[in-house]
C-alpha cells in the first residue's frame, strides 16, 4: 500500500521538533529508536514504519499545545490509542508525530443517575464496565480488542463487537466528546445532555479515523446488565442452510443479542485449539444469545430453535453458566486458533445485506479455488459482518499477494451485492484503495471536503482511508508491487 | 413555486441557483417551515414530488423512501408487516397549526423524535445511508444500506437535525424494527416532579427497556394530584406482563394501568398545541430534571425522555431566562414555536461557543459553499 512521500524536510528537522515537543510535555517524548521501534505498527502488522518521535501527553491542554505547534510548522500527526487497529489506522509516519493518548486514562466520573461514564481517552473499553460492573452495568460495545482497546480508538474507529445487533456501535452508545481540532481549539460537542445545538459533529467525529482531531474526553452510556442471558447453539450440514436461518432469524422479528456464524474449518481449529465442545460434523455453527427479562427471553429462544429446524438445523441449548462461557470462550479464540493452522493469515471485514449470505458465502468458496489459498469464515451474521480468514504462508513467494488480492475480492463482492467494505474495522490504509469501489468521485470529493473543513492543511493521519491522488492516477491500479513502491525499506510480509 | 420531482431536475435547480447565486429555501410537506430563523423573501424549491417508497424489504428489516414521503404513509405500510420506523419521529403540524403532510425528510432534518426516543434513539441512529444534491449541484451518496458501516465518514448523522442546511435529500434508507406486539401505559398518581422523576429514572436504567417515560404536573394532565409519572413498556404479551411486575416491584408503589396511551400527544408537543406563548424543548441531563423545571417557573411544562427533555409554554419575554438556566445546567433550550421576530432574535439554540460556531460554518461550506440551502435557518 502507498503511503503519500516522506517530506525530507520534516525529517532533517528532527531534533528541533523533538526539543519543542519536550518542553510542551517534558516526561512524555519517545525519541529514541528502542522506545520508538513499540510504537511503529497496530495491529495490521504487515505494515510497520517508525515514527518521527513519539509524544504522550498527559492532559488536554498538551493535546491542543502539541496540535498548534504540528499545524504552525507542517508536521503531520498521526493519533494513537492502543494501537489494537486492525486497518492500519494508526501506523506511523516517518515525517510525523505520533501522538500516544495512553497516559490520558482516569475514570474522571461515574454517574449512576444519568446512567453515563465520563471518561478520559486512554481508558480501555473494558475497564468501563469494570468501572460499573459492581453495580450491575456495563458499556455495551464490545470489540474483541476490548482488553487492550482504548475508548478513544473506540470513538476514532466507531468501533463495533459481538453486541451492536441489538446495541449499536459506539456511535449509538455516546452521549459527547470532547474534541481538540487540528489547530489546537477544544470543542465540546454533546453530553450528558444529549443535545449538541447544531450539527450533529459527534455523529461525524465518531468513526472518522484520526483524521480529523484528538479525542481528550468521552462520555458513554451505560446500561442495566440484563437479569437473563441464555445462549444456543445451533449446528447445519451446510453453509447455505445456516445463512438462510441467519436471514430467516432476523426477518421474523427476533433481535438476538448476539448470533455468530463460524464453518466447518474454522470450528475444528477452534475444537482443536480450546475444546468448547462444537459438534465436528457440522458444516456450520450458530452461537446465539438472547438477553432480557425473563419472558422476553424465553420467547426468543423458543422462536429460535423453531426457525433453526425448519432450516434443517439442531439446536443445544448451555445449560450452566459455565458451559455458556465454554461456548464463547471458542468463538472469542477463533483468530489464535487459526493462527495455528497457517503460518499467516489476514482477517478481512466486509458487512452485506443479510439475504445474500448464502449466496456471497458460495461465491467466497469459488475465489478460495480460484486463488487457492484457503479460508475460513468467522463472522458477526446478526448484522451481516462478515470476518473471512485467509490463510497464506509468506514463506511462499506471491502468497502475501495472492491473499491480499484474494481479500479485495472478497470486498468488492460485498460491494456487488449491495454491502459495504467495512463493518466495523474501519478503513485505515488496508482498504483504502477500494474506497472507489463503494464510492464514486463525486461522493468522495464531498467527504473529502469535510475533511478539509477540520484539517484544511491535511496534516492529520494523511494517507488513511481516502485513496491518494498519486495512487489512483500514476500507478493505474490498486495492488503495487513490492518493487513498485517508493518506500522499499518498508517491510511487506 | 419551482418544483423538483427527481434527481435530475434537482441538481439542475441548484445548478442554476448556484449560476445565479441565489439561496432558496427547500420544502416537502411544509410544516416545520416556521421552525428556527426565518428565511423571508427566499425563493421555494418545492421537493414534495419526491416522494414515494422506493424498495422496502421486511426481511432486511431496511427501508429506501424517496425524502418527502408521509410520515403516515410509512407507518402504515411498515405497520403491515408488523414493523415500525427505526426512530419514533414526531409529527409537528399539530403544535405548528400547519395544514401540510410531515414527511420523512422533515423529521429527520429536524431531528424530531417523539417519546420513544429514550429506546430507540434519533433519526441519527436509524438512518443508514442517502442520496443528496450538494451546493456544487452535484449527487452523492452518503452511509449505506447495510445495517453495520464504517466504511468513510458517517454523512447520514449529519444529516439528521442539520435543518436542510447541507444539501437537498433525494432518497433515504433506514433501518426498521418488528413493532411490539403490546404496550402498556403505567400511572403513578400525585407524585411531585422530585419524586416523579426519580421514579422515572429507576425504570430507565432497569433492564426493562421502557419505551416512554414522562412526567405531567397537575394542569397538563386530569385527575392525577400533583402530577403524574408515565410509565410506558412493550413487548409480547407474556413478557409485556413480566415487566409490568417488575416495575411495580422496583418502584414499590401502585400504578394503575391506563387505557389511552398520552405518549403521541406528550411526544408531538400537542398538549402545547392550544396554549399560548411560545414552545421550548430544554434538553438536559436526566436528573437535573426537578431543579430545572422549578427554575423555568413555567405555568404549562412537562418532562418526556425520563426527565431528558422538558416542555414548555412561556411568554416572549421569558426567552433569555429560559436560555440562561438550560446554559446554567449544560443543557440546550430549542425554540420550537414562536413568531418570526422571536425565531430571528433567538435563533433555534442558543449561540454556540466561537471555536464550535466556526466549525459548523466550516462544515456547512463544505457542503453549501454559496450557502444557498436554507441560509442561517440553524
Amino acid at each position: 500500500m502507498l503511503l503519500p512521500p516522506t517530506d525530507s524536510k520534516i525529517v532533517a528537522r528532527r531534533a528541533e521538533i523533538v526539543a519543542a515537543l519536550k518542553d510542551i510535555v517534558p516526561d512524555g517524548v519517545v525519541a529514541d529508536p528502542s522506545g520508538l521501534a513499540t510504537f511503529d505498527s497496530d495491529a495490521l502488522s504487515a505494515y510497520h514504519q517508525m515514527p518521527l518521535v513519539c509524544v504522550l501527553p498527559s492532559n488536554r491542554d498538551q493535546v491542543s499545545e502539541i496540535l498548534k505547534f504540528a499545524q504552525a510548522e507542517g508536521v503531520p500527526i498521526v493519533p494513537r490509542g492502543a494501537g489494537t487497529s486492525l486497518s492500519g489506522g494508526a501506523l506511523p509516519r516517518e515525517d510525523g508525530i505520533l501522538i500516544g493518548m495512553g497516559r490520558m486514562k482516569r475514570i474522571i466520573e461515574i454517574d449512576y443517575e444519568n446512567g453515563c461514564v465520563v471518561v478520559e481517552p486512554g481508558v480501555t473499553n473494558l475497564n468501563i464496565t469494570k468501572a460499573v460492573e459492581a453495580n450491575g452495568f456495563y458499556y455495551a460495545p464490545d470489540p474483541s480488542s476490548q482488553v487492550a482497546c482504548t475508548i478513544g480508538g473506540n470513538v476514532a474507529e466507531n468501533s463495533g463487537g459481538l453486541h451492536c445487533l441489538k446495541y449499536g456501535l459506539t456511535t449509538n452508545n455516546l452521549l459527547g466528546v470532547t474534541f481538540v481540532l487540528p489547530g489546537g481549539e477544544i470543542v465540546t460537542l454533546g453530553g450528558k445532555c444529549g443535545a449538541q445545538g447544531g450539527l450533529d459533529l459527534l455523529g461525524l467525529v465518531t468513526g472518522s479515523e484520526g483524521l480529523l482531531g484528538v479525542v481528550v474526553e468521552v462520555v458513554v452510556k451505560i446500561l442495566r446488565k440484563a437479569p437473563v442471558t441464555r445462549t444456543l447453539l445451533a449446528s447445519f450440514a451446510s453453509v447455505p442452510a445456516a445463512g438462510a436461518c441467519v436471514a430467516a432469524i432476523i426477518a421474523d422479528g427476533v433481535v438476538p443479542a448476539a448470533m455468530e456464524f463460524m464453518d466447518r474449518r474454522a470450528a475444528e481449529a477452534i475444537e482443536s485449539y480450546n475444546q468448547p465442545g462444537y459438534p465436528l460434523d457440522a458444516e456450520a455453527i450458530l452461537i446465539i444469545d438472547a438477553d432480557g427479562v425473563e419472558a422476553d427471553v424465553s420467547h426468543a429462544v423458543s422462536r429460535v430453535i423453531d426457525i433453526v429446524a425448519k432450516c434443517g438445523g439442531k439446536t443445544v441449548e448451555a445449560t450452566d453458566e459455565k458451559q455458556r462461557a465454554r461456548i464463547w470462550s471458542g468463538r472469542k479464540a477463533a483468530f489464535a486458533a487459526m493462527g495455528k493452522l497457517a503460518p499467516d493469515m489476514i482477517c478481512m471485514d466486509g458487512t452485506i445485506p443479510r439475504h445474500a449470505l448464502p449466496q456471497v458465502l458460495e461465491e467466497m468458496a469459488k475465489l478460495s479455488d480460484q486463488y487457492g489459498l484457503g479460508f475460513c469464515n468467522v463472522f458477526h451474521a446478526g448484522d451481516g459482518n462478515l470476518h473471512p480468514l485467509i490463510i497464506f504462508d509468506t514463506m511462499k513467494p506471491g502468497e502475501f499477494e495472492r491473499a491480499e488480492a484474494f481479500g479485495a475480492d472478497i470486498l468488492r463482492l460485498c460491494v456487488k451485492a449491495g454491502g459495504v467494505l467495512s463493518g466495523e474495522h474501519g478503513i485505515g490504509i488496508e482498504k483504502r484503495d477500494l474506497m472507489t469501489d463503494q464510492f464514486t468521485t463525486e461522493d468522495l470529493a464531498q467527504q473529502g471536503r469535510v475533511k478539509c473543513a477540520f484539517d484544511a492543511q491535511g496534516l492529520f493521519n494523511p494517507g488513511k482511508v481516502f485513496p491518494t491522488l498519486s495512487a489512483c492516477v500514476e500507478q493505474g491500479h490498486i495492488h503495487v508491487h513490492g518493487a513498485q513502491l517508493p518506500h522499499p525499506h518498508l517491510p511487506r510480509y | 413555486m419551482n418544483k423538483a420531482s427527481n434527481l435530475s431536475q434537482v441538481m439542475d435547480f441548484v445548478r442554476a441557483a448556484r449560476a445565479n447565486k441565489a439561496p432558496f429555501e427547500i420544502v416537502a410537506g411544509g410544516t416545520r417551515r416556521n421552525v428556527g430563523k426565518p428565511l423571508a423573501d427566499l425563493a421555494l424549491l418545492d421537493v414534495s414530488g419526491l416522494s414515494g417508497i422506493l424498495k422496502y424489504e421486511p426481511e432486511e428489516l431496511i427501508l429506501t423512501a424517496a425524502p418527502a414521503t408521509p410520515l403516515a404513509e410509512i407507518i402504515a405500510v411498515l405497520g403491515e408487516k408488523n414493523q415500525r420506523l427505526g426512530f419514533d419521529p414526531a409529527d409537528w403540524s399539530g403544535l405548528l397549526k400547519s395544514n401540510g403532510v410531515a414527511t420523512l425528510a422533515g423529521a429527520a432534518s429536524s431531528d424530531a423524535s417523539g417519546s420513544g426516543k429514550l429506546r430507540h434513539g434519533g433519526p441519527r441512529d436509524s438512518l443508514l445511508g442517502f442520496q443528496a444534491v450538494n451546493g456544487l449541484g452535484e449527487s452523492f451518496r452518503g452511509g449505506s444500506k447495510v445495517v453495520k458501516n464504517v466504511t468513510g465518514f458517517d454523512l447520514p448523522k449529519l444529516m439528521c437535525g442539520a435543518y436542510g442546511t447541507l444539501s437537498v435529500l433525494t432518497e433515504m434508507t433506514f433501518r426498521v424494527y418488528p413493532k411490539p406486539q403490546h404496550a402498556a401505559v403505567l400511572c403513578l398518581n400525585d407524585v411531585t416532579p422530585e419524586i416523579g422523576f426519580a421514579q422515572l429514572r429507576k425504570i430507565a436504567l432497569s433492564a426493562l427497556e421502557p419505551a416512554g417515560l414522562a412526567y405531567l404536573p397537575a394542569g397538563m394532565i386530569a385527575d392525577v394530584g400533583q402530577g403524574a409519572a408515565l410509565i410506558k413498556l412493550e413487548g409480547a404479551r407474556q413478557p409485556l406482563e413480566e415487566k409490568i411486575a417488575l416495575a411495580h416491584g422496583l418502584l414499590g408503589s401502585a400504578m394503575q394501568r391506563i387505557e389511552s396511551d398520552p405518549f403521541p400527544a406528550i411526544g408531538c408537543g400537542d398538549k402545547f398545541a392550544d396554549l399560548s406563548g411560545d414552545v421550548w424543548r430544554v434538553m438536559i441531563a436526566p436528573s437535573d430534571a426537578p431543579k430545572v423545571a422549578k427554575d423555568l417557573n413555567a405555568t404549562h411544562w412537562l418532562g418526556d425522555w425520563a426527565g431528558g427533555v422538558i416542555w414548555l409554554a412561556a411568554p416572549p419575554s421569558q426567552a433569555a431566562h429560559i436560555r440562561k438556566v438550560a446554559a446554567a445546567a449544560k443543557g440546550q433550550a430549542m425554540l420550537l414555536r414562536a413568531s418570526a421576530e422571536s425565531r430571528a432574535l433567538h435563533g433555534l439554540y442558543a449561540a454556540q461557543p466561537p471555536a464550535l460556531a466556526a466549525l459548523n460554518r466550516a462544515v456547512k461550506a463544505a457542503f453549501d459553499p454559496l450557502s444557498l440551502f436554507n441560509p442561517n435557518r440553524l
